[in-house]
């Protein structure tokens, strides 16, 4: 998917390339297989809840966590091995992390201090070696006078080298000062740092002292001091109240055009994404959903994911009867999108500002206002029409109870292809009328669920294409649709129980997705909204289960496969 | 009501403390204060105190085997505590259980048992014998205000530095030291006092050679329970002192997690 939105170009402007990027935690996939490339100066965001890895991407970056896959590469080497001090990247952390027992210059200075740099020297044996050295023993030349007033040029360690200045007094006294070089140059590059993030004059203060707003400054200051090739963010605005976390929003993005770093941004704030950032790539169980610029996020969501995610939008289920037709809420629409199969079930996307208003019997589609806002710039109303409520912007107010018809421009309508039309789970049978599906037992009725398939219930005796089945023991998989599910707050009503995980409103329902104790997701519709975390017991009738690719079922499985196939 | 309830719950232990807290307190302080008839005198008990031969021996000594007590505790200490902060070192907590059983046998029996393996090995009792059963007996007063300071110490300063550019060693010397300084200073007086204030490790460490304030008080009491007040007194007065010192350049008193 990441590969379209990007137009084939030159690696080299890539800075940062990640291939396949894999995490597991206790058995449980938390990135996985993530493939990202980031360009040189480009502002990256990385977009999801919590839990989506999008944290623990960027601590994989700064070598916080080792990958258990894939690899880092950074200028064209596989940094993924790397521990974080070797690492040409520098983090901002959620919560600063700065040193308590240091003032705001020693933080700032900190990185400064432990910077090395490759020195070329003669070893004992007469060959030149390169070595990694503290910068601060660096050798320099140091012009010395001497006593009888001739200049020589000595090599000295950097710490050590000095310049006489002339200064003046205030009392207009002219003297010369001995300066220390080196104390110089960290003393010149936290005062620019402090300067960038506007709290000069704040070197000598106590860093428990300053306030949120201040410390996350310091914290910026502290990173960018030490000029790497990317910042790495964690959600560092998060901690702050929304009226500094937008000034710190503009500052934020003012200091990457001036800086000129690569920033790799991570937040759940989809508005703060969406400002900021060159490209946003949204995250979602570990996997990269959509990247793209904030508009292409925005205006074309190639799911209902990042359609419900990114901003207010109407998410319905449709159908494509043929190219550049779409229907849903009862009437058919013209659209621009081709490339589905006939009759596809699709997701449908309009954003509530993209509705036209217009007199009833004049648009697609007649409705009714059943509710008006004032949100500001305009009225946020929802609509009854074709059974699906809808949200609509207008700026123009209609009081409820106004009858009107509804028109979308073609190019407005978002299509796109369902990420799944059921639940297909594999399971184990338990009897001839019941399996086990993800730790729970469902009860079922077999001649509801199987083709051509008798049961005799007296004798227990099961015949499907007029052979006996024992199902006990036997594997397969076994579908159910999402309004199949009756979902119930007492857990130990039903076979088997979960955790909502999501929830997408499609004008008549929400569609639930319900993580169950073993990872599985299995998604319900309902009338009824639940809140994340409820956890929920999943009961499904009896009769509403298909079976397929069960190990009794070979031949008729390879007909269907046949079929599919053709 | 509920209000008064809750008070009446101090009462145990307000009585206690009257009792045996602030009432031993004030007979020291009078008793500091009065000659052997129990008339007043307000130096008297001091200057015998200063005429005392043995005196200076006993404060050189005490100081000896104080600073040598905690020295050593720390260094054996600090490093134990560290790596019991490790959650691969300390996963069930049964190491740092193994540091405190020791506290459960009796003292004096340790000593003794010390004392005997001393002897078979020939080794002379004196100034070293005694700091050893010192440290042995106080090594856990090091390692738990140690311990628990480290602990409470963010992962993500250690992660800060270095993402900085600190190899673990540089971040461990720039971050966790410094950070830790609180506790290592609460284990310092936990060891320090009690040392210098011990008897019975001296009177049994070193045959009764060695004489500490401690057992300088002790051996007071039979014949001069007023120089022993007074020379009591004055310890209390440099500990509160020490204390004090203590808690001011422990400013950060939320952050350490010493035992004060």
């Amino acid at each position: 998917m990441e590969e379209k939105n990007k137009k084939n170009k030159n690696d080299a402007e890539y800075i940062i390339e990640l291939n396949g990027l894999t995490k597991i935690y206790d058995g449980k996939t938390v990135v996985d297989h993530i493939n990202l490339k980031v360009r040189r100066g480009e502002f990256v965001t990385l977009l999801g809840p919590s839990g989506c890895g999008k944290t623990t991407t960027l601590r994989m970056i700064a070598g916080f966590e080792i990958p258990d896959g894939g690899s880092i590469t950074l200028e064209g080497k596989d940094i993924a091995g790397l521990p974080p001090h070797k690492r040409p990247v520098n983090t901002v952390f959620q919560k600063y992390a700065l040193f308590p027992h240091l003032n705001v210059y020693k933080n700032i200075a900190f990185g400064l201090k432990l910077k090395k740099v490759e020195v070329t020297k003669k070893n004992i044996f007469g060959k030149e070696v390169t070595k990694l050295v503290n910068m601060a023993y660096m050798p320099v030349e140091q012009k010395v006078v001497k006593k009888d007033g001739t200049e020589i040029v000595k090599t000295v360690p950097f710490c050590r080298s000095y310049q006489m200045v002339t200064v003046t007094t205030k009392k207009g006294v002219k003297k010369i000062k001995k300066i220390n070089m080196y104390k110089k140059f960290i003393d010149d590059k936290v005062k620019h740092a402090l300067k960038i993030v506007g709290l000069s004059g704040y070197e000598d203060r106590d860093v428990n002292s300053l306030s949120g707003g201040q410390q996350q400054r310091v914290a910026i200051a502290r990173a960018i001091v030490n000029e790497p090739q990317i910042l790495l963010l964690d959600e560092p605005l998060g901690a702050l109240d929304l009226k500094m976390r937008q000034e710190m929003q503009l500052e934020l993005k003012d200091m990457h055009k001036k800086l000129g770093i690569t920033f790799i941004y991570v937040t759940h704030d989809q508005e703060e994404a969406l400002t900021m950032s060159d490209t946003v790539v949204v995250m979602k169980d570990g996997v990269i959903m959509q990247e793209g610029t904030p508009i292409e996020i925005y205006n074309e969501p190639t799911s209902a994911y990042v359609a419900d995610f990114i901003g207010e939008s109407n998410i319905l289920d449709g159908v494509m009867p043929e190219d550049k037709k779409v229907v849903f809420a009862g009437a058919e629409f013209e659209c621009v999108d081709t490339g589905f199969a006939p009759n596809e079930e699709v997701d449908v996307v309009i954003r509530p500002e993209d509705w036209v208003i217009k007199r009833e019997g004049n648009g697609i589609l007649n409705g009714e206002i059943t509710g008006c806002m004032f949100r500001g710039v305009h009225y946020e109303m929802t609509c009854v029409a074709g059974g699906y409520e809808l949200i609509l912007h207008n700026t123009v107010e209609y009081k409820p109870g106004r009858k009107i018809g509804l028109y979308v421009d073609p190019e407005n309508i978002q299509i796109m292809h369902k990420e799944h039309i059921n639940n297909t789970l594999p399971v184990k049978f338990t009897s001839n009328t019941s399996f086990d599906m993800c730790g729970g037992v469902y009860e079922f009725k077999p001649a509801a669920c199987f083709d051509n398939c008798e049961y005799d219930e007296e004798n227990d005796v099961l015949r499907i294409n007029g052979e006996e089945v024992a199902l006990k023991g036997k594997e397969g998989k076994v579908s159910f649709e999402f309004d199949s599910i009756d979902m119930t707050d007492d857990e130990y009503a039903a076979p088997l129980a979960g955790n909502v995980e999501s929830m997408i409103y499609k004008g008549k329902n929400y569609l639930v997705d319900i993580k169950t104790d073993n990872n599985t997701h299995i998604y319900a519709d309902t009338e009824y909204l639940w809140d994340k975390f409820d956890r929920v017991g999943i009961k499904v009738e009896g009769d509403k289960f298909r079976f397929s690719e069960c190990d009794f079922m070979n031949p008729s499985a390879e007909e269907a496969g046949d079929k599919t196939n053709a | 009501m509920r209000n008064t309830f809750r008070k009446m719950l101090a009462t145990p232990y307000a009585l206690f403390m009257a009792l045996f807290i602030i009432l031993p307190i004030l007979l020291i302080a009078v008793y500091a204060f009065i000659d052997k008839d129990g008339a007043f005198t307000l130096l008297g008990n001091f200057k015998d105190l200063a005429n005392e031969a043995a005196l200076p021996k006993v404060v050189k000594n005490s100081f000896i085997a104080g600073f040598a007590t905690s020295a050593i505790c720390l260094l054996i200490g600090y490093p134990i505590a560290y790596y019991l902060t490790k959650a691969e070192f300390n996963r069930t907590g049964v190491l740092i259980g193994l540091f405190l059983v020791p506290m459960w046998v009796n003292f004096l029996l340790r000593m003794m048992s010390t004392k005997a393996v001393f002897n078979v090995l020939g080794i002379p009792m004196g100034m070293g014998t005694v700091i050893y059963g010192l440290c042995y007996e106080f090594l856990p007063f090091m390692i738990m205000p140690i311990y628990t300071t480290i602990q409470k110490i963010d992962k993500m300063y250690l992660e800060g530095a270095e993402d900085l550019g600190a190899t673990p060693i540089k971040a461990f010397w720039k971050v966790t030291v410094p950070l830790s300084l609180p506790g290592v200073l609460s284990g310092l007086t936990m060891v320090m006092i009690p040392s210098i204030t011990t008897f019975a490790v001296t009177e049994i460490l070193s045959n009764g050679k060695l004489m500490l304030l401690g057992d300088f008080i002790y051996s007071l009491k039979a014949y001069n329970l007023n120089m022993a007040s007074a020379i009591s007194l004055v310890l209390m007065i440099l500990l509160a002192i020490s204390m004090l010192i203590t808690n001011k350049f422990n400013k950060d008193g939320e952050k350490g997690g010493g035992l004060w």
